[in-house]
C-alpha cells in the first residue's frame, strides 16, 4: 500500500521501527564507535529512543509529536547525538506546525529544516564523516523523486538507498568532526556510527510509509 | 556577581574542577551550578539540565559557561534555546579546568560578565607562555614595556607566605578594571617574567613567591594611581 499523506500514526510508526532498529543494532552501533569514538552511540541511541517511545502518549499535532521527540532525545541520548538528532526532530516539528498529517512537500520542508538544523547545531559538513554524509544524499534522494512525481512511499524508499550509500561512503573517510576526529588517519577504514544511525533512521521511515 | 555554569560528561570531573576553583574564593563565591552527566550514572551531556542550571544563577550581571569536550559543548549551546532567562549568557571557549577556575575566582571577585570571558579565553596563551612553548599571541602579553611608555613605576617586595597565588591576582584583576590604565607586573631580578596586572592567568603563571621583588609599571591617565595601588597592596601583603 502507498499513501500520499503521512498521518500521525504512520510518524509513530517511524519513531517505533526507528527505536526497533537501533535497539536491536545497538551493540553493532556500539562497535563501530568503540573503533573510533567513545564506544557509547549503540547503548546512547537505544536508551534515547526507548525514552522517546514511553514519553511519546498520544499527540494530536506533528508538532507536539517531535517537540516530545526533540526534548527527551536532548536530555537522555547523553553524546553528541542527543542534540544532533534531538535538533533534527524539533525543527521537523516546528517547520510541520499543528498539522496532523504531512503530505510529500511537507515532509520533505521538515526533513530539510531538521537536517539544517542538525548542521548548524553540529558545524559538519560533506565528508566530514558524520551524520550529515548519510543525511544530506538521503533527502537529495527524497527530494528528487518526488520532485519526479513520486509518492511519500517511494520517495522515503529512495532516501533509505541514498542514506546507505553515504553511509557506506564514510568508511575510507578522515573524520573531522566528533571523537573520531581525534584519531585523525586512523579514523579511516571504518564505518561512521553517526551516519550508520542516520540510515537506520531513514530504514525505519521508508518502512514506515511502505 | 555573575553566574557560573559547568558543564561536563562527569559529575566527578565538574565537581572537583568547581572545588578547585573554589580554594582560591576568599569571600563570598559566586553563583555556580553543575550540570553533569546524563542522569542515572550515565557519562554525557543533557542540554534541558544545562539550560535548569543557566536560569539557576541568572541574574542581570550575565552568566559564563564552562563545557569540557564534544556533547557538553553542543548541549550548552542547544540550552541557549530553552532558558527562561533574559540574562546575557556566554559560552567561553577556554579550557575546561582553566575556565572553571578563572571565571569562578574572577566572579567571586567582581568581574564583568565580558572581563571573566575575555579572561577564561586567553587561558591557552598564560599556559602556552608558563611552558615557553609558543609565542605569546596576545601583544599586550608579549610585549615589554617599552621604557619611553612609562608613566609610572613602582618596586615592591611580596610579603605574604605564598606569593602573588590566585586570591591576590583575582582581587588585582578586579581593581585594574577600575583604572584607565594598563599596568604590568614583573620580577624587577628577572624582568622577562612579567605579565599584565589585567590578567589573572598570567600573574599566575609567574609563580612570583614571598620575597620576590616587583616591578610594576603603568601607562596611561591613571597609570600613577594603579601602580600605587599595586605597590601598596604588595607591600600590605595582600591583606593575608
Amino acid at each position: 500500500m502507498t499513501v500520499a499523506d503521512v498521518s500521525l500514526d504512520r510518524l509513530v510508526d517511524w519513531l517505533t521501527r526507528f527505536r526497533a532498529l537501533v535497539t536491536e543494532n545497538q551493540g553493532y552501533l556500539t562497535e563501530l564507535d568503540s573503533a573510533i569514538g567513545d564506544a557509547d552511540h549503540g547503548s546512547n541511541m537505544a536508551r534515547g529512543m526507548n525514552a522517546v517511545i514511553d514519553k511519546l502518549g498520544e499527540p494530536q499535532t506533528v508538532d507536539a509529536l517531535f517537540k516530545t521527540v526533540g526534548m527527551t532525545l536532548v536530555s537522555s541520548v547523553g553524546g553528541a547525538s542527543g542534540p544532533l538528532y534531538g535538533t533534527f526532530f524539533l525543527r521537523i516539528g516546528t517547520t510541520a506546525g499543528a498539522v496532523d498529517s504531512l503530505d510529500g512537500a511537507t515532509l520533505s520542508a521538515g526533513l530539510r529544516a531538521g537536517f539544517e538544523g542538525v548542521i548548524s547545531r553540529g558545524k559538519a559538513e560533506p565528508g566530514d564523516k558524520t551524520m550529515v554524509d548519510a543525511m544530506g544524499p538521503a533527502l537529495d534522494a527524497l527530494d528528487a523523486s518526488l520532485g519526479s512525481g513520486s509518492d511519500p512511499a517511494a520517495a522515503a524508499a529512495a532516501a533509505f538507498e541514498a542514506a546507505q550509500r553515504g553511509r557506506d561512503a564514510t568508511e575510507p573517510l578522515v573524520a573531522r568532526k566528533g571523537r573520531a576526529s581525534y584519531l585523525g588517519e586512523r579514523s579511516a577504514g571504518h564505518l561512521d556510527p553517526g551516519a550508520t544511525s542516520t540510515a537506520f533512521l531513514f530504514q525505519a521511515l521508508a518502512e514506515a510509509l511502505a | 556577581m555573575i553566574g557560573i555554569v559547568v558543564v561536563s560528561h562527569s559529575p566527578a570531573l565538574a565537581d572537583a574542577a568547581v572545588a578547585l576553583a573554589l580554594e582560591m574564593v576568599a569571600g563570598a563565591p559566586p553563583p555556580i551550578a553543575v550540570a553533569a552527566g546524563a542522569g542515572e550514572g550515565v557519562i554525557g551531556t543533557d542540554a534541558i539540565a544545562v539550560a535548569a542550571a543557566i536560569d539557576e544563577v541568572a541574574s542581570p550581571d550575565g552568566v559564563l559557561v564552562f563545557m569540557d569536550l564534544g556533547s557538553a559543548v553542543l548541549s550548552a549551546s542547544m540550552a541557549l534555546e530553552f532558558t527562561a532567562t533574559d540574562a546575557e549568557v556566554r559560552l567561553s571557549d577556554a579550557p575546561f579546568v582553566e575556565g572553571v577556575v578563572a571565571g569562578i575566582v574572577l566572579a567571586a571577585a567582581g568581574a564583568s560578565l565580558a572581563d571573566a570571558a575575555r579572561e577564561a579565553s586567553s587561558a591557552m596563551t598564560a599556559k602556552n607562555a608558563q611552558l615557553e612553548s609558543a609565542p605569546p599571541a596576545d601583544p599586550q602579553t608579549a610585549a615589554p614595556v617599552v621604557d619611553g611608555s612609562v608613566t609610572a613605576e613602582a618596586e615592591a617586595t611580596i610579603v605574604n607566605d605564598v606569593g602573588l597565588h590566585a586570591r591576590p591576582a583575582s582581587v588585582i584583576v578586579a581593581k585594574m578594571a577600575e583604572f584607565d590604565a594598563r599596568v604590568r607586573i614583573a620580577d624587577a631580578d628577572d624582568p622577562t617574567r612579567s605579565a599584565p596586572a589585567g590578567s589573572l592567568l598570567a600573574l599566575m603563571g609567574l609563580g612570583l613567591g614571598k620575597g620576590t621583588r616587583l616591578r610594576i609599571s603603568g601607562t596611561g591617565p591613571d597609570a600613577a594611581a594603579a601602580v600605587e595601588w599595586v605597590r601598596a597592596m604588595t607591600a600590605d601583603g595582600y591583606g593575608e
